[in-house]
């Protein structure tokens, strides 16, 4: 009995002693082993924000998605035969559901080895697809569910129909994704720019996408909880749970309507110059807020690797060119602001032949004498280099540069280059000549356009705008953006007088009668610049456009177009670039229902009249 | 002698009593641990059903949003207008009559002020 009773002692100590050495002496190793089987952190994606128009139509949104994936180490059966069927028979099922080739899936479903932890296994993943429907992958859970493997199930063995139930439930699974959509397709693809490709965390490649990648993104969340052994959350253990912050909206001070308007223009101008590119901008001169950008050849950002690469390049902003007759407002308006000339000054023009510092400079026309004014009306390079003569090397740099020339404009976009305006002490005895009629300088279309827009606006240059304001998901505003002055470029007496100068160039007697607006009158500037090849200027070969503000005295909207290498005989601006300007323009002040500031219909009372079905010369009598 | 001749054959009621006593001190809170612990287990799986019913919802509400914005972008409209051939387009400016409207104080006739009066009556009323 006392033997009995030591021994059930001795057991009992034993127990004991095992006891506190596995809930004490290695509480934390088995702690650890145990979190390791169950204590998950999942991340929890935000949506990526929107980009939105000035009117809250989507231009870039993300719709949920799926990536599907598959456990190859389901895909292995005791019976080798049974293996390879299943896994041609899921390659052939999936195939046309995840539109992909059925090799590829053969080969992302074959069992794989990985070292993990000092451990071989089988991988237990293989993505198959990223950014699939929603309404796909419910087809291919239907498809797997009544997957035929071409054996008659009742006769295998138990084991063998387990593998098939298993592989039909589990080995094809997806996790939560988003896939980024462009609704517009083509619209305003240079100002949005495009994401990266699948298999990526979604970033910003270029555009808004790229320059408010931080703000578009949102911030991840995460859940700290614990699964059990079928994998599923155990939420009365959840730790923590932090809700991932979706990413704030962009709104633009694009208009969707203003962009479809001016994108059918380029198309239909492309379809009819072939040149090589076609680019136009619309802006409002008082605020500097961009209503549409656009480049043709354009792309589609849903699919951008299908472009070639000078179609995702937003020329406005990234290429240099000689900017031609239309930089002359820059050296007439610092003349005029110095009271070095006025309007209605004369300049003999050479008839067309002038000799300067070992160089002929030529007109497109024999002129004899013009006024200042006429200079811009017919748009004479010698009228311009005497002006620029007068006006001196100095000053005209220096108005070079206040008018935003050689500097960025800073519109908030990737890929903004700066333009080239040689310093003064580099100019040759020919630059103070050349450069006023646009010729040995380069500037980008968007400073060029800023530049007239400056005119417009009584001589106060403004920051380009391409975004108004970020809100969150709500729809509360977080970041305002308002109109940013830059300079006071020349007084607003001297801008008057350009705005009358310029008023002239859609006249009959002007380069771009054909610019001219029934409706409205418009003031701009055609140039027709020949373009540079190795060091040399080639003849046959243009980059031509035209830019006008209108009503001209109260501007609401400047429209800037540019055409790389518009056809021989077609090519000046006021002729390539000036009925595109006027088509979009007509069309523009239709949408926006500007006032007109021509009158050109009867007076109200008689419209009134008219409308009410009234006799001519009736006046509708008030009902009381 | 009689008495513990009694003691030694017959049931002690007063172990059983304690033991009984114990048992209803300790069984009732380990039960009701359990159940309880079941509750919050059942608990949780409802939060998850709901939170995937709620996902759900959230996801389809963005979709329909989404859906309605894109419907109604200006291409989008425009391309609907063509294909239903509704023969919809801009106004001419000819077509388009401006009509400049009077300020509310300036000088009118009684009966006309008054009836303005009694508009914006109604209206704040």
């Amino acid at each position: 009995m006392t033997c009995l009773a030591f021994g059930l002692l001795a057991a009992f100590a034993l127990l004991a002693g095992q006891l506190v050495n596995l809930q004490v002496v290695r509480h934390e190793e088995f702690l650890g082993r145990a979190a390791n089987n169950t204590v998950r952190t999942i991340a929890r994606d935000p949506m990526r924000g929107q980009i939105l128009d000035i009117r809250g139509n989507p231009l870039a949104t993300s719709i949920p998605a799926k990536l599907i994936c598959a456990d190859p180490s389901l895909m292995i059966c005791p019976n080798p035969s049974l293996s390879r069927n299943c896994r041609a028979a899921v390659a052939r099922a999936l195939a046309p559901l995840l539109q992909t080739n059925e090799d590829y899936l053969l080969e992302r479903l074959a069992p794989r080895l990985v070292a993990s932890g000092g451990k071989t296994n089988i991988s237990q993943y293989a993505a198959l697809k990223h950014q699939v429907s929603l309404e796909t992958w419910d087809r291919i859970k239907q498809t797997m569910a009544a997957l035929s493997f071409g054996v008659d199930e009742s006769k295998l063995a138990r084991s063998d129909r387990s593998f098939l139930r298993s592989l039909r439930a589990k080995a094809i699974f997806a996790t939560d994704e988003q896939k980024r959509v462009y609704p517009g397709l083509t619209l305003a693809a240079h100002v949005i720019g495009y994401v990266s490709g699948e298999g990526e965390e979604q970033a910003g490649m270029n555009g808004i996408e790229l320059e408010y990648n931080s703000k578009l993104s949102g911030i991840r969340g995460w859940r700290h909880t614990e699964l059990d052994q079928r994998h599923r959350e155990l939420v009365a253990y959840r730790d923590e749970d932090i809700e991932p912050r979706d990413g704030l909206n962009v709104v633009l001070t694009l208009d969707a309507g203003l962009q479809n308007i001016m994108e059918s223009e380029l198309a239909a101008g492309m379809g009819q110059l072939s040149p090589i590119s076609i680019s136009s901008v619309m802006v409002r001169p008082r605020t500097g807020e961009i209503l549409a950008l656009a480049n043709y050849p354009t792309f589609d950002p849903n699919r951008p690797g299908a472009f070639p690469p000078e179609a995702l390049r937003n020329r406005v902003i990234a290429d240099n060119h000689e900017p031609g007759s239309t930089f002359k407002i820059v050296v007439v308006s610092g003349a005029l602001n110095e009271r070095l000339v006025s309007l209605n000054d004369i300049f003999y023009c050479e008839q067309g032949h002038f000799a300067y510092a070992g160089a002929i400079l030529h007109d497109h026309e024999s002129f004899g004498d013009l006024s200042v004014q006429s200079i811009i009306t017919k748009s004479s390079n010698i009228g311009a280099a005497k002006i620029g003569l007068r006006l001196g090397q100095t000053a005209l740099h220096q108005y070079i540069r206040d008018f935003g020339f050689g500097s960025r404009t800073g519109i908030f976009l990737p890929g903004e280059v700066y333009g080239s305006v040689p310093p003064v002490k580099s100019w040759s005895k020919i630059s103070i000549a050349r450069i006023p009629m646009g010729q040995g300088i380069e500037v980008t279309p968007l400073q060029m356009v800023m530049a007239l827009c400056a005119i417009a606006n009584k001589g106060l240059l403004m920051q380009p705008m391409i975004v108004d304001r970020l809100v969150d998901p709500d729809g509360r505003v977080v970041v305002k953006y308002n109109p940013q002055p830059v300079r006071q470029v020349a007084g607003p007496a001297t801008m008057s007088q350009m705005v009358a100068a310029l008023k002239t160039v859609v006249s009959k007697d002007g380069t771009a009668p054909k610019a001219r607006l029934e409706h409205y009158t418009v003031a701009g500037k055609t140039g027709t610049a020949e373009k540079v090849e190795n060091g040399h200027y080639v003849s046959d070969k243009y980059f031509s456009s035209f830019i006008g503000f209108f009503p001209a005295d109260n501007p609401e909207l400047c429209i800037a177009v540019f055409i790389d290498e518009p056809p021989k005989g077609d090519h000046y601006g006021g002729a390539a670039a000036g009925p595109i300007f006027k088509a979009m323009a007509e069309r523009a002040a239709n949408y926006l229902n500007l006032k007109p500031d021509i009158d050109t219909t009867a007076p109200a009372g008689q419209t009134l009249a008219a409308a009410a079905g009234l006799p001519p010369g009736a006046r509708p009598v008030k009902n009381n | 002698m009689a008495r513990n001749k009694k003691n030694e054959s017959g049931f002690r009621l007063g172990p059983a009593v304690t033991a009984l006593a114990l048992l209803a001190l300790l069984v009732p809170p380990g039960i009701g641990y359990v159940w309880f612990k079941d509750q919050i287990d059942l608990l949780g799986d409802q939060v998850k059903k709901q939170e995937i019913v709620l996902a759900e919802l959230e996801r389809e509400n963005r979709v329909r949003r989404d859906q309605l914005a894109i419907l109604c972008l200006p291409d989008a409209l425009d391309k609907q207008v063509k294909k239903m051939n509704l023969g919809l387009g801009p106004p001419a400016q000819a077509q388009v009559i401006r009509l400049t409207e009077s300020p509310l104080n300036s000088p009118v006739a009684p009966a006309e002020q008054g009836r303005a009066q009694g508009v914006l009556r109604e209206r704040n009323n």
